[in-house]
């Protein structure tokens, strides 16, 4: 029997790049590699949107050296057919096309132009079976306020919140204020879009308050502000599955000083690759969580209810604050494509790197089957008519 | 196509000269074993996969043989090409030419041998000789008591385990790691003393006669016997020739204070009245209960008529109880006390890549790759069965030596393997693999199979197959010069 041919993409043109790429080398590409049960194809997106796919592209010292930017220029880029199925059509210097059709896509990107749907979208138009969550899912996931309208709509709690478009505050921030002015203090302020913590503040004064909103509104045009919960513990709970979703263990990222989870913290100094003296799979994260029993059950089930309400499949991650006192579970977001897979998570629930992408590649072909079952045609009497 | 274009290019790649020579110090400077390697050998570029050649003094010396003498041939190869060009009627020479330059990789991965033995023959063999025969009277007058260990398995672990538990109190001296042949024997002999207590002596068997001739040089006055399982059967030709003699040793003791390990099926129909049989049940009078297995250490109760002792040991398994029983009952009677006993077995620990346990990531591997036996898989297996896991994980390339038995044994295996029901059984791909599938269908495996091509992918990788619940058992792993 031949082999699936397994099409990772990653990189984009997303402010979470280069998260991207380690995502996609080490949590995706490296275990579906080593399970020997499908051609790997490598599929990076450079800063700029263009598509290349290479071999030596799955190697991480292409990047870390700095040296991708030249690589990349011997490469011709990616041409996509869409013939009812995806094919990557490629090439370099004089050789001739390389045709290589794709059996699953893998999309390893995080933030805009990737894990937002964009990519969802193009690969549901090329009929190609993906992992992951579906496009309306990873949009609404992608958008802070719309998952959060939405939840509520669903009866799962949430603290209170403000959403606005940041030319709504250019051009009349007096009036964008006013709407802030019933939540109370400290406020998060967040770009609504952004992923990995990035431009996120917790401000303490209207006059912080403005500032954080200037920040978020520089890398987004939609921006949340809503209320710290007290007493807080945050936990993430990674989730897979499609109709019956399962979660991995209900973990504790540590806070930073300022008391949230910010980029500094998650990647840099102590986080994936970090050396904090911190319990926790990779360090900087209790896992499981140290929470009382109840309160996991009901952060999972909250977590499980999120999943199914915004329509993921495959994969996601979500994020719930918990107030320890009054033992209220918040739903804060939920990540459609969780960095590296939390595959650490995983491996701790008893589920190893290389059995996580495999089940992810069963779960993306299920649910294409599934979807095959959909009708998509309806015949009528309309066009007759002209 | 590719392949063969891979093959052919590295027949006449520049690092010949290096990989030939790494093939020869894997397989020992053993001619034998070299040219049955070189023979099956397509692709010289794969060769140095597991180690690389590490560059001694006789290393150099023979890379250096070899680069001379290739560069010589291709010389007079091209000379004579030259010479058949610009010599009207030569034509003869340019296809001799054309043959020397063409045939130098060959030629010269088998003349290689000849000054190898050579030096074996007229050097090497004739000092180890006299090495060996100087030894003997060293041995004749020792006052200590010095006991054998022979087997074609555990004999190594048999040996540490006397070690630490008589040397509590008593002055032992024993043969380093598995330097077990005559001439190590000879080594040993020149660095005592003298005034030791006991001397442990290992016995490596690698060809028919070998254990006599130990037994005669060394003159031991007890002997430990490990098992008897197919082992370097490529020499022995038959587990009977093998077991004839391991069993010499016996005989030259004339079946006084042997020591037998009755666990071993194939060593049973050896074992007299006069010898005394050790197992997980006992040893002579003494009887074992209460036993606990855990993935950290293995206990059990040692009582006679009189005595009981409460036994502690890090070895793993059950197969450990017989080993552990015998050193604990001869501490005894080497006049250690009871609580010298327990505590010297309390201290006794898994030798390296022999049931040695380790945690991965919230996985728990057993790592037995030093293992070669099917009675060492039988013991493996025995232990990943009883041992509770989340999901128990089996991986083996199988076992090496095994001659006309290869296919039987490779069944076994499989079928052992079944026995232990696990979720997983990963077989590093090689010409076993067939064998052990077989094994594993008739004894009505139903896990998941998974056949891997780079064992040394999978071992590096370990970390992304495994999970947090997992019990991995690692058994045997297959150096360069069998794989």
């Amino acid at each position: 029997m031949s082999k699936l041919t397994v099409a990772v993409i990653f990189g984009s043109r997303s402010t979470e790049h280069d998260i991207s790429i380690v995502t996609a080398i080490s949590s995706v590409i490296k275990p579906l590699i080593l399970s020997a049960k499908y051609n790997v194809v490598p599929v990076y997106i450079d800063k700029q949107g263009r598509w290349y796919t290479h071999p030596k592209l799955a190697d991480i010292a292409l990047y870390s050296s700095g040296q991708v930017e030249a690589f990349i220029t011997k490469l011709r880029p990616l041409a996509l057919r869409m013939g009812g199925q995806l094919e990557l059509i490629s090439g370099s210097g004089p050789k001739p096309k390389k045709i290589i059709k794709v059996d699953v896509a893998f999309p390893a990107t995080h933030g805009t132009h990737g894990e937002d749907g964009e990519l969802m979208g193009l690969l549901e138009m090329a009929n190609v079976p993906y992992v992951g969550c579906p496009l309306p899912a990873a949009a609404i996931a992608m958008d802070k306020a719309l998952a959060k309208t939405l939840a509520i709509a669903e009866g799962i709690l949430t603290s209170k919140y403000v959403w606005f478009y940041a030319r709504d505050f250019r051009s009349d921030q007096a009036a964008i204020l006013e709407r802030i002015k019933d939540l109370n203090y400290p406020l998060f302020v967040k770009p609504v879009h952004l992923g990995s913590s990035i431009a996120i503040s917790k401000v303490s004064t209207p006059k912080e308050l403005v500032q954080a909103i200037e920040v978020a509104a520089h890398y987004d045009d939609k921006v949340l502000v809503e209320e710290a919960v007290n007493n807080l513990v945050e936990v993430t709970v990674p989730i897979i599955g499609n109709e019956t979703p399962r979660a991995a263990l209900v973990e504790q990222p540590l806070l930073n000083s300022s008391n949230f989870f910010d980029f500094e913290t998650k990647y840099m100094s102590g986080g994936k690759k970090g050396k904090t003296s911190a319990s926790g799979a990779q360090g900087y994260s209790k896992l499981p969580a140290d929470l009382p029993p109840k309160i996991l059950q009901l952060a999972e089930a909250t977590a499980i209810k999120v999943y199914k309400t915004l329509g993921c499949a495959g994969i996601a991650r979500v994020d719930l604050l918990i107030d320890t006192k009054t033992k209220m579970v918040y739903f804060n977001e939920v990540n459609p494509l969780p960095g590296s897979l939390y595959a650490h998570n995983w491996r701790q629930a008893g589920v190893s790197n290389v059995q996580l992408v495999e089940e992810l590649v069963d779960l993306a072909l299920l649910r294409a089957k599934a979807n095959e079952q959909l009708t998509t045609a309806f015949s009528s009497n309309y066009l007759k008519q002209y | 196509m590719n392949k063969a274009i891979r093959q052919l290019t590295s027949l006449y790649s520049f690092r010949l000269p290096a990989t030939l020579t790494y093939m020869l110090q894997a397989s020992e400077y053993r001619a034998d074993e070299y040219l049955h390697w070189l023979a099956r050998t397509r692709d010289f570029s794969s060769v140095q996969y597991r180690r690389h050649l590490e560059r001694t003094f006789k290393a150099r010396l023979i890379e250096l043989f070899l680069l001379i003498g290739m560069a010589c041939e291709i010389l007079v190869g091209i000379a004579l090409i030259v010479y058949g060009l610009i010599t009207p009627g030569a034509g003869w020479s340019i296809e001799i030419g054309a043959a020397l330059v063409i045939a130098y990789p060959l030629v010269w991965s088998y003349l290689v041998v000849l000054p190898l033995e050579f030096g074996r023959l007229v050097i090497v063999e004739p000092n180890q000789t006299r090495t060996v025969a100087a030894s003997e009277p060293i041995f004749a007058k020792h006052q200590g008591v010095t006991i054998a260990v022979a087997g074609s398995y555990g004999k190594t672990s048999m040996k540490e385990l006397l070690l630490s538990v008589l040397g509590v109190s008593k002055n032992v001296a024993a043969t380093r790691a598995n330097h077990n042949v005559a001439l190590e024997h000879a080594k040993f002999a020149k660095s005592l003393s003298g005034k030791e207590d006991i001397l442990i002596i290992e016995y490596g068997e690698g060809e028919p006669g070998d254990v006599a001739r130990f037994a005669r040089n060394t003159h031991p006055d007890m002997a430990v016997i490990t098992g008897l399982a197919p082992a370097h059967l490529n020499k022995y030709k038959s587990l009977d020739l093998a077991g004839d003699d391991i069993m010499s040793l016996a005989t030259y003791l004339k079946d006084k204070k042997v020591y037998i390990n009755a666990e071993s099926e194939a060593i049973k129909p050896y074992i007299k009245n006069e010898h005394q049989a050790y197992s997980r049940s006992g040893v002579g009078d003494w009887r074992v209960s209460d036993v606990k297995l855990s993935l950290k250490n293995t206990s059990f109760t040692l009582s006679s008529s009189k005595h009981k002792l409460k036994l502690e040991s890090k070895l793993l398994g059950r197969h450990q109880i017989g080993p552990l029983a015998l050193a604990a009952v001869l501490g005894l009677k080497f006049g250690l006390s009871k609580q010298e006993v327990e505590q010297a077995i309390a201290k006794t620990k898994p030798y390296e890549h022999r049931m040695q346990p380790y945690e991965l990531k919230g996985a728990w591997i057993i790592d037995d790759t030093y293992n070669g036996n099917v009675d060492g898989i039988k013991a493996g297996t025995e232990l990943l069965h009883e041992l509770p896991a989340k999901r128990k994980i089996y991986v083996t390339p199988g076992l090496v030596d095994q001659g006309k038995e290869t296919k039987a044994v490779h069944l076994r295996v499989g079928q052992l393997i079944a026995t232990a029901q696990p979720d997983v059984v990963v077989l590093m791909q090689n010409s076993v693999t067939g064998f052990i599938q077989e094994g594993l269908k008739d004894g009505d495996f139903k896990g998941e199979l998974k056949l891997v091509s780079d064992p040394l992918g999978f071992y590096r990788n370990l970390e992304s197959f495994v999970a947090a619940g997992d019990l991995v058992l690692m058994q045997n792993d297959w150096t360069d010069n069998y794989a």
